[in-house]
C-alpha cells in the first residue's frame, strides 16, 4: 500500500515551471477568491492591525508576475500569513487531492501515535486489532513508513510549522493518515522496540474502532465512547464530539454513575487526541459540572453576531474534583469545553497545551486547483483570551514520555489521580 | 428595431415609475385588513375557530449541508405544543409547552426550561389559532410600506411585542398570503437574526397552510417541509408531558 498523504508531502516541488497565461488568470483569480472572502468573512474588519486592502494591492502584482506555482501560492500564503491566524491556508493542489483521495479508504492498524521529542511513538494500541495481534506495543518508535524513513519527514514538517501551536497536530495526523488506507490492504511499517530493536512489521488495515456516524457532507465518521472507573474515579474518553445522540447519553450516564450515595472522588474526562465536532455539545456535557445558572463557557463572534457558548446546568451537577486531560492533539470543541471549565474553576487541565485550533472553519477549492481553508469565527474564553493559536494552558503540565509509555505508564493520568486523591485527603 | 425596443423599455420605465409615484402616494392598508385578509385567504375565521387540535409531520433540511431530519409537531386549544425533530448525526430534540411551561431537550445542549423573552416569543408563537388573537398577543401593529420579496409586491406590517423586539411580516398584495416574516429570534446564545419563507400554501382539512418553510439564519437555509397536516386528531393522553429530566429542573 502507497501512503497517500506521506507521498505528497515528500513530493511537493518547489521546481519552478513557466505559467501559461491561463494559469496565470486561474491565480489572480484564486488570488481574488481568497482575498474577498476572507474580506467578507473575517469578524474582524482590521485582522491582526492590517489593511487588508493595502495587503491586496501590495500582494497582486506579485501573484500577477509569478512565474511558477510556487511563486502564486507564496504570495497568497504571504497575505494570509498577515492574519497571524490558524486555520487559514493555502494547501497546495497535490496535497489537497490526497487528502480527499485519503477518505476513500479509512482502514487504520489499531495503533495511535504520538510526536514525543520528535519522534512518532506509538501511545496506545487497541485491544485485537492487528497492530496487537502483530506485538506493537505502546512506547515503540516509528521509524518508517513503506520503506521511506519518516525522520526527514519529521524533520521538514516540524521546520515548516514550527511557529504554530498546530505543529504536533499536523506531524500526527500526516503520519497517521500515511498509515491509513483501504480495509483490508496492507501497511508496511517499520519500529523500535523497547530494547532498541528494528521490528518490520506488515499490519492490516481495518476499520477504525467506533461506530460509523454521519453528519451533513462531512466524512463518515468512526465515534467510540470509554468509561470506566480507575482508583476510585470516573474515567471519562471518547475520541470526538459527535453522534450527540448517542454519546452525550452515554457521557450523562457516566457521570451519573459517579453521583448518588457512592459518588467517586472524582471525575476524569480524556480529551488527548479529542480534535472537537460539535460544539454545542461542549455545552450540554459542561452542565453536569455547573451549578451556577448563567454560566458561560466562552464567546464565538462572526461577522454578523456574538454566539455565547451557555452552560444550562442539570437538575443535580457532579460537585467533585474534575480534571480534563489534554495534550498536542486537543482541539476546537475539546479546547472550548476545557478552556471554558478552567476558566469557570470547575475543572483542572493536565497534560500539555492544546492544539489551539478552536476557530470553526470552511474548505474550498480555489480556480487554480489549490485548497483554501478560512476561518468564520474566532473564539474568546470566558477567561478573555482568545484559544487560537494559543491553546488551553494546563494547571498541571504534564508529559507523556516514551519510556513512561514502555513501562506501560501514564503519567499524565497518574497526576490527574494523584491531584483527585490529594483533595479527597484534603477534605 | 433598437429604437422601438428602447421606447417600450423608456415608456414601460415612465409607467412604473408613474405607478411608483402612486403607490407612493396609495394609502397604505391598515394592518387590521391585511391581517383579516390573510385569515380570509387561508380559510376563514371560522375555519380556524373549528378546529380544536393539530397534528403535523415534516421533513427537514439544512440546505446544502447535507443534514436532514423528521419530525413532528402537536398541538391543542389549550396551547400545548410538542415538537420532536430528529436530526441525522445529532439525535432527537423535543421543544415544549405544557401548561405555560416551555421547555426543551437537545442532545448537544441538554434539557433546559426556557426562561425571559424567549418564553415570551415562543408562548407568542405558539398560541393555538394565534393569528385570530394577534391584537392581544402584540402591542401594536403598523404597515410600513411595500416592498418585493421574491418577485412579488408584499405589504410590510411591523408587530411590536409587549417585550422584546418588532417582527416585520411580508403579506402579498396579490394573494393576501404571508410571504416572509424577518425577526430576531432570542435565544441563550444571543440574539439571532432569521428570516423566514413561507411556500407552497396547500389546502388541509379548509385551512391554507405553507407546507414549505426556508429560514434563513447564520448563514444557514434550513427547509422544512410539511408532509401531512391534520386537524382534530385524538391526541393520546400524556402527549404534552415534559420528559423526567425537565420535570426534575421545574422541581429544583
Amino acid at each position: 500500500m502507497k501512503p497517500p498523504l506521506l507521498a505528497a508531502l515528500l513530493t511537493i516541488s518547489l521546481c519552478a515551471a513557466d505559467l501559461t497565461p491561463a494559469q496565470q488568470k486561474l491565480n489572480v483569480d484564486s488570488f481574488e477568491y481568497a482575498w474577498k472572502t476572507i474580506r467578507d468573512k473575517m469578524w474582524d474588519p482590521m485582522p491582526a492591525g492590517v489593511d487588508w486592502k493595502q495587503i491586496h494591492d501590495e500582494l497582486l502584482p506579485k501573484v500577477q508576475s509569478a512565474k511558477s506555482m510556487g511563486e502564486a501560492r507564496a504570495a497568497m500564503r504571504d497575505m494570509i500569513s498577515r492574519l497571524k491566524m490558524t486555520h487559514f491556508n493555502i494547501i497546495p493542489s497535490d496535497v489537497y487531492e490526497t487528502v480527499a483521495t485519503k477518505a476513500k479508504g479509512d482502514g487504520e492498524p489499531g495503533f495511535d501515535l504520538r510526536i514525543l521529542d520528535g519522534e512518532a511513538v506509538v501511545t496506545t494500541v487497541e485491544a485485537n486489532s492487528p497492530a496487537a495481534k502483530a506485538g506493537v506495543k505502546p512506547g515503540w518508535r516509528v521509524v518508517s513508513v513503506e520503506g521511506k524513513d519518516l525522520e526527514p519527514v519529521l524533520k521538514k514538517l516540524s521546520e515548516t510549522y514550527k511557529e504554530t501551536t498546530t505543529r504536533e497536530l499536523i506531524m500526527a495526523r500526516a503520519l497517521l493518515a500515511g498509515l491509513s488506507g483501504p480495509r483490508g490492504s496492507q501497511a508496511k511499517a517499520e519500529f523500535v522496540d523497547g530494547a532498541g530493536k528494528r521490528v518490520p512489521l506488515e499490519v492490516e488495515l481495518v476499520a477504525p474502532r467506533g461506530m460509523e456516524s454521519k453528519f451533513g457532507h462531512l466524512p463518515t465518521q468512526h465515534v467510540w465512547f470509554e468509561s470506566k472507573k480507575v482508583s476510585g474515579s470516573g474515567y471519562i474518553a471518547f475520541n470526538m464530539f459527535m453522534d450527540a445522540g448517542r454519546i452525550a447519553p452515554q457521557f450523562s450516564d457516566s457521570v451519573q454513575s459517579c453521583m448518588g450515595a457512592k459518588p467517586c472522588d472524582g471525575i476524569i474526562i480524556d480529551l488527548r487526541g479529542n480534535p472537537g465536532g460539535l460544539g454545542a455539545m461542549s455545552m450540554g456535557m459542561a452542565g453536569w459540572f455547573v451549578s451556577k445558572p448563567n454560566q458561560r463557557l466562552g464567546v464565538m463572534k462572526t461577522k454578523e453576531n456574538e454566539l455565547k457558548f451557555m452552560v444550562f446546568p442539570r437538575a443535580e451537577t457532579f460537585d467533585g474534583p474534575v480534571v480534563l486531560l489534554t495534550d498536542a492533539l486537543t482541539g476546537s470543541t475539546s479546547e472550548i469545553f476545557a478552556g471554558g471549565l478552567k476558566d469557570l474553576g470547575r475543572a483542572r487541565v493536565v497534560g500539555t497545551r492544546s492544539a489551539g485550533a478552536a476557530l470553526p472553519s470552511m474548505f474550498e477549492r480555489l480556480p487554480n486547483g489549490d485548497g483554501f481553508q478560512y476561518a468564520i469565527a474566532n473564539y474568546i474564553s470566558e477567561g478573555g483570551k482568545p484559544l487560537e493559536g494559543i491553546g488551553v494552558i494546563p494547571d498541571e503540565e504534564v508529559k507523556l514520555t516514551r519510556q513512561a509509555l514502555l513501562e506501560g505508564r501514564d503519567p499524565v493520568l497518574e497526576a490527574a489521580l494523584a491531584y483527585i486523591r490529594k483533595q479527597k485527603d484534603q477534605k | 428595431m433598437k429604437r422601438n425596443r428602447f421606447l417600450r423599455i423608456t415608456l414601460a420605465t415612465a409607467i412604473a415609475a408613474s405607478f411608483s409615484l402612486f403607490a407612493a402616494d396609495e394609502a397604505l392598508p391598515k394592518p387590521e385588513t391585511i391581517i383579516d385578509k390573510y385569515i380570509e385567504v387561508t380559510g376563514g375565521r371560522k375555519a380556524y375557530e373549528k378546529h380544536k387540535t393539530e397534528q403535523a409531520t415534516m421533513s427537514m433540511e439544512f440546505v446544502g449541508k447535507g443534514i436532514k431530519g423528521a419530525g413532528t409537531r402537536y398541538a391543542d386549544a389549550n396551547n400545548n405544543v410538542i415538537e420532536s425533530i430528529t436530526l441525522e448525526g445529532v439525535g432527537k430534540i423535543d421543544q415544549g409547552i405544557f401548561n405555560g411551561v416551555v421547555w426543551e431537550t437537545n442532545p448537544m445542549t441538554g434539557p433546559r426550561v426556557v426562561t425571559g423573552s424567549e418564553k415570551a416569543d415562543r408562548l407568542r408563537d405558539s398560541r393555538f389559532n394565534g393569528l385570530l388573537y394577534w391584537r392581544e398577543l402584540w402591542k401594536s401593529a403598523e404597515t410600513t410600506g411595500v416592498e418585493n420579496v421574491e418577485g412579488e409586491d408584499c405589504y410590510k406590517v411591523v408587530m411590536t411585542p409587549a417585550a422584546g423586539q418588532p417582527e416585520t411580516n411580508f403579506y402579498s398584495k396579490k394573494s393576501g398570503l404571508l410571504i416572509k416574516r424577518a425577526r430576531v429570534v432570542t435565544t441563550p446564545m444571543g440574539e439571532i437574526p432569521v428570516e423566514v419563507f413561507t411556500k407552497d400554501y396547500k389546502e388541509f382539512d379548509t385551512l391554507m397552510v405553507p407546507t414549505r418553510v426556508l429560514q434563513k439564519m447564520m448563514g444557514n437555509e434550513i427547509a422544512v417541509t410539511a408532509d401531512a397536516v391534520k386537524f382534530d386528531v385524538e391526541i393520546p393522553a400524556g402527549t404534552f408531558e415534559p420528559p423526567a429530566e425537565i420535570k426534575k429542573l421545574l422541581a429544583k
